[in-house]
């Protein structure tokens, strides 16, 4: 699998007309075409698409990322220290961990949201509770993610100052203490992380709400209410229990959205996550790391599908006893 | 019931929305920024960037950000002064030999880099070897590769030497940023910490860079150029405009560069932001044109060309797409420099007379009001790359040449496609591309017949045989008042010929937060951030840092 | 009929879609100006009488934009669908008829797709395909096909052992006939439901291209395009952005009601 990713990709980016030579800074009377040339030669440009593939297999071979063309010699994942001792930071290494603290704390707010509206809807099933919830997700799903970001941004930044615009440090924020950093940092989150929230809130609220329905309906809840168990324990401890299984192979599945991150809200709001630094490299052809990020983005989502998988094992005690293979 | 409920869910969500958008009440309480203030250094200056710096070697990089950032830590030997005359950076002075073939710099005695080594002659040196140094990853190296021979008499003195006279030496001499010999001799400078690291000998040196999101410079106390007023530039990197402009109006930012609407219609329509933003425009460096492949027909017919170029209507352009502020030109060169010929005019704009010449070109209206030839229509594509005002440009073009019978259609496509499928292959029609030039006149690379090869600048395939006469000449003319001659005459060949058509040369818009004292209005020649090191923030006007978000 | 009206939320769906999609035939006729029309002296004009919906950056009247951008938006959703829907249907039916390599050859493809961003794809696509409308649906089309493979694939799973079909197998039937003719209408619905859902999506990831640049170009005017134009604005010609952003929540809200409700309605589970 991840050879046939790096294959399918390596061939598409080469297919793409133009290579790092051709950025819109160096179309400049000033920089002349034979030097642009030779810039090809010192990067392989020039050899044909299956050698520069080649070329690259035996460096990964070597777990040897490379470095980036545009941003001249970053490493593309990991830091590099030279004989001086001066540490130059890997891009990936930089941008990996904002997007998925991001991402982490939007899937945290997703699941719990979700899973109280999901299963509200589900106990109220077709009353206006349950009609409400179901347009309110939705309505947070159709709505232009960057439309609401900027009114939200405007309304809560510019009028009346309660949060940061954009960025994820305050100016001087290394002044504060170790918690005011902190809260500096949280501030800085609350709206990507809420506008990445809400897009997300359908999906999985109905899939909640689908799967209580299901499960309410089936024997062993008639058996517990039978038994004069109170309905809500009967909801909240034994069809819950059984409605969100599912949901862990969902978590395995958006390993990829997690490390993707999205090129939209970080451009809006400023933050040098993964989305960008894709979104940018592709349109530098910076093919090192645009190689990079698919070649750690697939060999991470292949690592989240096995944990979901011994997860999912873990979590339901037919699996775990071997009663279902 | 259940009808009402849904009805109240619709107001639930929208109301709050049209609140956001109509709320905009001012709760910050009114500062006087117009008082008078005195310049004590300290403070700071945040702008706003959409991109970052690749690499702070302005050699290696090639991006805007870069050279903006590298521009204050390192000096090169001349510079521009606000009237654009050459003036002393590093060098003291300069003299050019009588057969004009020969130029030695004098450099300023105790010059010294950031970490308080000294700066000689030996580093400008080490700097023109290494840019001409066929390792070294630059595309900029053509220019320095004509010296012959490069010398160090003494510690103070470096000395060029040209195979034969080349005018725009001088102009290169203002852009090559000295480097330190003493820390990068033993460093390769294509992959090199010092990118990201710089130690340089100008106003400011780097105190912090945090990836992706901010840039910041501090006073450099070892400046022999003097300590700027301000004491930290900070440059924060904001890739969306709109969420720039929303961090301007919170003053969270202090400069930045602003689009003709929001200097035309925002600010006049909002008093709080005139009363602490002021807006400066100054005419930028470069002009937007429409380009034709003089290699298809019909447009290397003359006829069609001048045809064309009376029925766009430039004024109109200007009025649409940058709501006035922007100049109509007839050369390539800034209006109001020495360059520009002041005794050309545009094209006017005369449909009757665009017909009268395309019908003798061949071509006839037919019964739908469509221009046609030998059966078949006059009728173009104009691509251009993704950028608003020039989609915006293409439009009006395009409904201005419909009128006249012409089928305009319009393609939009991203940079680097844009340049690899079209411009080098010449597989294009008409484009609409902007130029933006250095202050020396010489376009050799653009507009002389030789330069024509894929990947050259001369991709319209224009070529005119007193023009390359011209071209030649101006290069090696030393002389101004000839010089300025030899170009009068080249730009008034290229508007006769029209090969491109001149739209406009858009001003340069910004926005400076009225904390910020000593900006020069109006602008100089060479713009308002000419004398940046001179500007000041009053210490009553200082953002406490860490309230400022 | 009569399950909409006990589905309030999907009949106000179906409403919704089909008030817009009859906004959008008649364009034409109820648009006041021509949406191309520029008109250098009313640049940026509020909401009035003349303009319902106030002029853009060149002038242009944003009401007749808005109708002729809803044909754009509206039939990028429909073709890009189409597209997905049956390249789905197609590598769907293969992998849930024959199982075996088949399977997981193309199971793999899906999960390879599905591991690339998107936007890198069209991206890629967008830069070898000269850009249009056209390629923009293709493009959408051909990045959005793994759901509906991978639900043709489950449904026939279930399906494929269901004694109809075997009965049809013994009886020498062609593979081809046995999947048109028994599978695929068994698996209409939940292609259907996936479908009016993917409109949904498709317009919304058009919107999102726009925002990056990449959606449909100028001077074609689409809801996308129109909200990107009005995004710098917000804060003073509010109407630029204001109105795209509610037409393309409206719409795509009724696709997912629509969509959600016939998924309940034609789900016999919820039967009782």
């Amino acid at each position: 699998m991840l050879i046939g990713i790096s294959l399918v990709s390596f061939f598409i980016m080469h297919l793409a007309p133009g290579d790092v030579t051709s950025s819109e800074a160096s179309f400049n009377p000033k920089a002349s075409e034979e030097s642009r040339q030779k810039l090809r030669e010192l990067y392989n440009l020039d050899k044909p698409v299956i050698i520069q593939y080649g070329l690259w297999v035996k460096r990964i071979a070597q777990l040897d990322f490379g470095n980036s063309f545009a941003s001249h010699q970053k490493p593309v994942l990991w830091e590099r220290t030279d004989k001086s001792g001066n540490v130059t930071k890997g891009l990936i290494q930089e941008s990996l961990p904002i997007t998925l603290m991001i991402n982490l704390l939007g899937i945290c707010i997703i699941f719990s949201i979700s899973i109280f509206l999901g299963t509200l809807s589900a106990v109220r099933q077709n009353t206006w509770v349950d009609r409400s919830i179901t347009l309110f997700v939705f309505i947070g799903f159709a709505i232009p993610g960057f439309w609401l970001a900027l009114l939200l941004m405007y309304w809560t930044g510019v009028s009346n100052q309660w949060l940061p615009i954009s960025g994820l440090h305050s100016l001087g924020y290394q002044n504060l203490s170790g918690f005011g950093q902190f809260i500096d940092l949280l501030k800085h989150l609350v709206l990507p992380v809420s506008i990445s929230s809400l897009s997300g809130l359908a999906g999985i609220s109905l899939y909640v709400r689908n799967g209580m329905l299901d499960i309410l309906h089936q024997d062993f809840i008639t058996t517990a209410r039978s038994k004069g168990l109170k309905e809500s324990k009967v909801v909240f401890i034994h069809a819950l229990k059984n409605a969100i299984l599912p949901l862990i192979t969902i978590i395995g599945l958006s390993i990829p959205g997690l490390i993707g991150g999205s090129v939209i809200a970080e451009s809006i709001f400023a933050i040098p996550g993964m989305g960008k630094l894709f979104y940018d490299s592709v349109l530098m052809r910076d093919f090192p790391v645009i190689m990079g990020i698919l070649t750690i983005g697939s060999f991470l989502t292949l690592i989240g599908n096995l944990l979901a998988d011994v997860g999912y094992a873990w979590a339901d005690p037919r699996v775990r006893k071997g009663l279902v293979k | 019931m259940k009808k009402n409920c849904l009805f109240s869910n619709f107001i639930a969500i929208f109301i709050p929305l049209i609140f956001i958008i109509s709320c905009s009440k001012d709760t910050s309480e009114v500062i006087d920024y117009n008082g008078k203030f005195k310049n004590i250094s300290g403070g700071n200056l945040i702008n706003a960037m959409a991109g970052e710096p690749s690499n702070l070697i302005a050699m290696i990089a090639g991006d805007s950000a870069s050279s903006a950032i590298a521009g204050n830590i390192f000096n090169s030997l001349l510079k521009y002064d606000e009237n654009l005359n050459y003036a002393p950076d590093l060098a003291e002075s300069w003299q050019i030999s009588n057969d004009q073939k020969t130029i030695s710099f004098k450099l300023k005695k105790g010059l010294q880099w950031a970490d308080g080594k000294p700066l000689t002659s030996a580093d400008v040196l080490f700097t023109w070897k290494l840019i001409t140094n066929p390792n070294t990853r630059t595309p900029y190296a053509s220019d320095y590769q004509l010296v012959k021979k490069a010398s160090t008499p003494d510690s103070l003195t470096f000395k060029v030497t040209y195979e034969s006279s080349y005018a725009p030496a001088l102009d290169t001499w203002t852009s090559l940023h000295i480097l330190p010999k003493h820390i990068l001799k033993d460093e390769d400078i294509n992959n090199t910490f010092f990118s990201r690291k710089p130690t340089g000998s100008s106003f400011y040196k780097l105190d912090e860079w945090i990836s992706g999101q901010q840039v910041t410079l501090k006073a450099n106390d070892k400046s022999v150029l003097g300590v700027p007023l301000i004491n930290k530039l900070i440059s924060r990197i904001i890739p969306d405009t709109s969420s720039q402009f929303l961090e301007l109006t919170a003053d969270n930012i202090d400069v930045m560069n602003i689009n003709p609407i929001q200097y035309q219609r925002v600010f006049p329509a909002r008093k709080d932001l005139r009363q602490k933003i002021a807006l400066y425009k100054e005419l930028g460096n470069g002009y937007t044109y429409l380009g034709f492949n003089l290699k298809k027909t019909p447009f290397n017919d003359i006829r069609v060309r001048q045809a064309l170029n009376y029925a766009i209507d430039k004024d109109e352009v200007i009025k649409g797409v940058l709501l006035g502020l922007g100049e109509p030109i007839s050369s390539p060169y800034k209006p109001g420099t020495r360059w520009n010929n002041p005794n050309l005019s545009p094209y006017p704009y005369k449909p009757s007379k665009a017909l009268v010449l395309l019908q003798e070109a061949g071509f006839k209206k037919n019964d739908a009001g469509i221009l046609m030839k030998n059966g078949k229509p006059l009728k173009f594509e104009i691509i251009t790359n993704q950028n608003k005002q020039r989609e915006m440009t293409a439009v009006v073009i395009q409904k201005r040449l419909q009128e006249i019978g012409v089928e305009v259609s319009i393609r939009v496509i991203e940079w680097a496609s844009f340049v690899n499928r079209f411009i080098k292959t010449g597989d294009f029609d008409v484009v609409v591309l902007g130029w933006s030039l250095s202050l020396d006149p010489d376009q050799y690379n653009i507009w002389h017949s030789s330069q024509q090869g894929p990947g050259q600048f001369n991709f319209l395939g224009y070529s005119n045989k007193n023009v390359d006469k011209l071209l030649e000449l101006g290069r090696k003319e030393l002389n101004v008042s000839k010089r300025e001659k030899i170009y009068h005459e080249f730009s008034k060949y290229l508007l006769e010929d029209s090969p491109i058509i001149y739209l406009y040369a858009g001003y340069a818009l910004s926005a400076v937060h009225k904390r910020v004292k000593g900006v020069k209005n109006p602008a100089p020649p060479a713009g308002i951030y000419h004398n940046n090191y001179d500007w000041f923030v009053p210490k009553p006007l200082r953002r406490s840092e860490i309230s400022a978000r | 009929m009569n399950i909409f009206l006990k589905n309030p939320l999907a009949l106000s769906g179906l409403i919704i879609i089909l008030t817009i999609l009859i906004l959008a035939l008649i364009a034409p006729i109820i648009a006041p100006y021509d949406p191309s029309f520029i008109d250098i002296n009313s640049i940026l004009f509020p909401p009035s009488i003349n303009h319902l919906m106030g002029t853009d950056g060149l002038g242009r009247d944003v009401f007749s934009r808005m109708l002729y951008g809803a044909q754009i938006s509206l039939l990028v959703g429909f073709v890009a669908v189409g597209i997905a829907s049956l390249i789905g249907v197609i590598l769907g039916s293969l992998a849930g008829f024959y199982r075996g390599w088949v399977d997981s050859l193309i199971m793999r493809f899906v999960d390879i797709m599905l591991s690339i961003p998107t936007f890198f794809l069209i991206l890629a696509i967008i830069a070898f395909l000269t850009p249009s409308i056209w390629n923009i649906m293709i493009v959408i089309g051909l990045t959005s096909w793994m759901g509906v493979t991978r639900l043709v694939r489950a449904e026939f799973f279930s399906l494929r052992q269901r004694e109809y079909v075997l009965a049809a197998e013994t009886m020498g039937s062609n593979h081809f006939s046995i999947i048109v003719k028994h599978l695929l209408p068994n698996s209409l619905t939940p292609i259907i439901v996936s479908s009016v859902l993917g409109i949904a999506s498709a317009v919304l990831v058009e919107s999102g291209l726009s925002f990056l640049g990449l959606g449909v170009q100028a001077p074609t005017a689409s809801w996308g395009n129109i909200l990107t134009d009005g995004k710098e604005y917000i804060q003073f010609a509010w109407w630029l952005s204001l109105f795209p952003g509610l037409a393309i929540l409206i719409t795509v809200l009724g696709y997912n009601l629509l969509g959600e409700g016939l998924r309940d309605v034609l789900d016999p589970k919820n039967k009782d």
